[in-house]
């Protein structure tokens, strides 16, 4: 007889700010470390692979003309006026920001603004892709895709594993298809290969798994089919179970040894989910009918047939890493989705990708790709499908054509309102993460030097001690429901009088010490200021106004903090646009 | 009987251009219904000048130690009745104040709910909706915050003294809750750390930052973020509403004094302020061993500060249009177990509302003669928060999205319990 798993909803508590990681990727950000010496073997490999596709067909055109052609027409079809092209120290910030997840330094704005070269934007790129901080920055993000800010315990508050593993997809380059299908496949352990732990979170959780794979991989939202025929999509309710019958038979097993907690994905040759219809019409003790493996929208998974004296142990046992089953259902959906004729999986990272970059996506949200959300730009969304498709998921270069596109370039100017406008005719508005926040105070206040000058040497990224504290709290998830900023009064409270004036020290090496021992007139230091925190030279208005400030009678001190906070805590600072 | 209005009778035809052109300018067809939820909308929700305060018995308060006795019965305990101002209608000994109280009060003896542990009870007793993975629901202060708040207030619109945690979620942070200490005093990165001259300063150099960067650029964000930063520093021009020593020296012969007195009494004055919702914990109620001695010792203070509350709202007329919640996240069993506690139970228990809304003098519901089930008029806590919402104003079926799904404020297949309402 078939054992059957019988899947319920687990109640899951949200546990609030513990996730903390940490990658040794400190030394990356230090300002004067050069990152064009570290562009890496694969990169530079792209780069020829990328180069030579491009002069084999002479005629073809670049992805970043066919987003500028598709996004141009549709200005012109709906009468719609773009903002003019962005300025240097407005793009060199926001690329930064995009691609590093920090401001620049005030040398690297500086070296920025000052190159003369027509190319320096697309230079600037190139540098930035390779630079070791992207993949951190690119894992900051997908880790909040696939965990979110407050996962569900099991250990997933510490997952350091699993992002060190993602940066390193990123920094490698590796195409998107083999990483997302070793997600899936979730072999080795938690804290060596890091993989697993996407499945940790959905533990004794089946059918959120199910919802969670299918949202985040291919854009498709199931949760209404859970408990009932989706009311205004296609998708019933065998859809779900269907695909949910592929993970169920998964169980997490703790191997750890001694006291650290680690974690590998175990899968059971038997079992089924069990359908017993809709939520609505249940009752206790209702059996329900098994359902067999089915791909979303497509056939029955086709199953060999197994010897009749397989067995499961009832629970894997603890200590010692499961065996691998006689079949695995999983690894057949990894296969499923990350094939290059899923009608989902590229049209949904491409989506995804293009929504990182440029505010909202082509459909939007990113994760729902129904019929009944159309897309703005449908002949673009395809085009940059079947490039991506054609370029074996290449992510970074996917980036790379959208950064240097025009419609990412546009200036943050203009008359409308939308933090994302629908036509991609202004630069959006993007609040920095609590990471971006944090790390671009830092760099922009020389804390860093002030804590290394007083022989404390951070041992993490986020190793600066209190400042660090609330700011998950605060300026860890600042949306609404639907994508708008709401930033709220206790981000303010943080800002105004909380411990974001620890970096505003007057140690040796920071900021505030650099200004003030300074014997420069008050207006070259006013431009330093400027270019330190906000990447841009100040306008005269502005540099006559802080030059006063500073400039007056008494208590230089506090005032040279002021104009520091200031910079610090305004709205310029506060989004990347 | 009052006739809610409905959000969209107050949706202008200003309004309703702008969200048809923003659905063009989007592209999306989903966006329509952004526009039911969007912040233009709520503040075209017209504002009754509505204010809730919730008394959150924290651990789970026993119905049979208050308002549903069962003298005589083997799960009666050792409590004896007294009769209250209104006629037939009786309570536990431990509450005299509220017995003459009984006709401002409506009294729900019919709770059955989802959730027997405190964390599932204390956030579906919070939202009216069960946990789920995929979904942030608000909790009731930050809706109420959203409908009846006034932005234009210096004071924050949810408030909570003594507890912190829960909040927004899909409402957004705007709509937070506002943590008090356990005294009701403020919080205290929340004070400038500076002399008034400084931080003049400072604000006019901020000003003229951002003014800078506004002066061609219209993005929402560049507002929502100078806003809250408004809000966060007017609260200092109204921190006087927070200290209020002298106040308690005047009212703490009538609200006890107890610690529960003083935050009881700080609702009221932050009400009477202009503040939407207020929360005020009292703990701890889970009393699995020596319930009545447990009992014997917090509800006491409790409905004493409970009883002069309403008095005082009353007494300011504040009491027609402020709702008081009286509850906490689970109720306790009818078995008295064998360390003289009562163990987690929500298949029949009590809540009571007063004031604003809802009708005095009035027991609805009924528990079966051991108080293991409910005899008639069932009330989950659906039906419980859109009792609440209606009360105040607020169609309960008023939509906010949560990416693509819309969520109505109350729990689907909820039923208004129009018995209790004015």
């Amino acid at each position: 007889m078939t054992p059957i798993l019988s899947l319920r909803v687990v109640q899951r508590l949200e546990v609030g700010h513990r996730c903390d990681f940490y990658t040794n990727s400190r030394l990356f950000r230090r300002r004067k470390l050069g990152a064009l010496a570290m562009i890496n073997r694969p990169f530079l490999l792209a780069v020829v692979a990328v180069c030579l596709i491009q002069s084999t067909s002479p005629g073809a055109e670049a992805l970043r003309d066919t987003i500028h052609r598709h996004v141009d027409e549709a200005w012109k079809k709906n009468n719609v006026t773009p903002a003019p092209l962005t300025s240097d120290s407005e793009f060199v910030r926001r690329v930064y920001l995009d691609l590093l997840g920090v401001i620049p330094s005030y040398e690297e704005a500086v070296a920025f603004l000052d190159d003369a070269g027509s190319d320096k934007r697309e230079k600037l790129v190139e540098t930035l892709l390779a630079d070791p901080r992207f993949g951190v920055h690119q894992s900051d993000v997908w880790d909040m895709v696939y965990f979110g800010r407050n996962p569900p315990g099991y250990g997933t508050n510490k997952r350091d594993g699993f992002k060190n593993w993602l940066r390193d997809q990123f920094n490698q380059n590796i195409s998107y298809k083999k990483w997302a299908g070793d997600i899936l496949r979730a072999e080795g352990n938690t804290v060596e290969q890091g993989v697993p732990m996407f499945f940790v979170q959905y533990k004794n959780a089946h059918e959120d798994a199910t919802q969670a794979i299918t949202q985040q991989f291919l854009g498709v939202q199931l949760q209404c089919a859970r408990c009932h025929d989706h009311p205004f999509d296609k998708w019933s309710q065998l859809d779900f179970y269907g695909m949910a019958a592929f993970v169920a038979r998964l169980q997490v097993v703790d191997v750890g040894k001694k006291k650290l907690t680690t974690f590998a994905i175990g899968e059971k040759n038997l079992g089924d989910v069990l359908f017993t219809g809709p939520a609505s019409q249940q009752e206790v003790g209702q059996k329900g009918e098994p359902v067999k493996p089915k791909f979303l929208g497509g056939e029955l998974l086709v199953e060999p047939e197994l010897p009749k004296d397989v067995k499961d142990p009832r629970n894997f046992p603890s200590g010692k890493m499961p065996p691998k089953p006689k079949f695995s259902r999983k690894d057949q959906l990894a296969k499923w989705i990350t094939s290059s004729n899923n009608p989902y999986f590229a049209r949904a990272v491409a989506n995804r990708i293009w929504g990182q970059f440029m505010g909202k996506g082509i459909v939007d949200p990113v994760d729902n790709l129904s019929g009944d959300n159309p897309a703005s730009h449908p002949e673009l969304l395809e085009a940059m499908t079947k490039s991506l498709v054609e370029h074996d998921f290449d992510l970074k270069w996917l980036i790379q054509e959208i950064v240097n596109s025009k419609p990412y370039q546009l200036a943050s100017l203009g008359t409308v309102e939308d933090t994302n406008p629908g036509w991609f005719e202004r630069a959006r508005f993007r609040p920095l993460s609590a990471e971006e926040l944090l790390e671009s105070w830092v760099l922009a206040t020389g804390y860093d030097d002030v804590l290394e000058a007083s022989g404390k040497k951070p041992k993490s990224r986020f190793d600066v001690g209190a400042p660090w504290v609330y700011m998950k709290k605060y300026f860890g998830s600042p949306n609404d429901g639907v994508g708008n900023f709401q930033g709220g009064m206790h981000e303010h409270f943080y800002l105004n009088n909380g411990e974001i004036h620890q970096l505003i020290s007057e140690g040796k090496g920071g900021l505030f010490e650099v200004l003030s021992k300074s014997e420069k007139p008050w207006e070259k230091r006013v431009e330093q200021l400027y270019l330190s925190v906000l990447s841009r030279h100040p306008n005269p208005k502005e540099t006559k106004h802080f030059a006063e400030h500073l400039r007056a009678e008494g208590d230089l001190r506090n005032r040279l903090k002021e104009a520091i906070w200031a910079l610090m805590t305004c709205s310029e600072f506060r989004f990347n646009h | 009987m009052k006739t809610l209005c409905t959000p969209l009778e107050h949706v202008n035809r200003r309004l309703l251009l702008k969200g048809a052109l923003t659905t063009a300018a989007g592209g999306a067809l989903m966006n329509w219904g952004g526009l039911f939820n969007s912040d233009a909308m709520a503040k075209e929700v017209k504002k009754q000048g509505k204010h809730c305060i919730l008394i959150w018995l924290q651990g789970g308060c026993s119905q049979f130690e208050t308002f549903d006795m069962k003298v005589g019965r083997p799960t009666g305990g050792p409590f004896r009745e007294i009769s209250t101002n209104v006629a037939g209608a009786r309570v536990c000994e431990l509450m005299p104040g509220i017995a003459q109280k009984m006709d401002k009060l409506t009294v729900i003896r019919s709770m059955r709910t989802s959730q027997v542990d405190h964390g599932g009870g204390t956030y579906s007793m919070h939202t009216g909706w069960t946990r789920t993975p995929a979904v942030r629901f608000p909790e009731i202060g930050a809706i109420v915050a959203k409908y009846c708040g006034d932005v234009e207030s210096n004071l924050p619109s949810f408030i909570k003294i003594g507890s912190g945690g829960g909040g927004a979620g899909l409402l957004g942070p705007q709509y937070d809750s506002f943590a008090l200490d356990r005294d009701g005093g403020l919080p205290r990165n929340s004070a400038s750390r500076f002399p008034a001259e400084q931080e003049l300063r400072r604000h006019r150099l901020r000003n003229f930052v951002e003014n800078q960067f506004a002066q061609d650029r219209s993005a929402e964000p560049i507002r929502v973020h100078q806003e809250a930063y408004d809000r966060a520093r007017r609260l200092n021009n109204v921190r006087d509403r927070f200290e209020l020593d002298a106040e308690w020296a005047k009212s703490r012969n009538n609200y006890g004094n107890s610690k529960i007195g003083r935050r009881m009494m700080t609702a009221a004055r932050l009400v009477e302020a202009g503040v939407a919702f207020v929360e005020v914990r009292h703990t701890d109620y889970d009393f699995h061993g020596d319930n009545f001695e447990g009992h014997k010792a917090l509800v006491p203070p409790m409905e004493h500060a409970w009883a002069a509350l309403l008095e005082d709202l009353e007494a300011r007329g504040l009491l027609d249009d402020t709702l008081v919640v009286w509850m906490g996240e689970i109720g306790r069993t009818p078995k008295i177990n064998n360390r003289c506690g009562r163990d987690h139970y929500v298949r029949s228990w009590s809540t009571a509302l007063a004031g604003g809304g809802v009708k005095g003098g009035l027991v609805y519901g009924e528990s079966d003669k051991d108080g293991v089930d409910v005899k008639e008029n069932k009330v989950t806590e659906g039906d419980l928060f859109a009792t609440i919402y209606t009360a105040l104003g607020v169609d309960p079926k008023t939509e906010n999205f949560a990416g693509v799904r819309p969520i109505p404020l109350a729990q689907f297949g909820h039923r208004v319990v129009k018995d209790i309402l004015i």
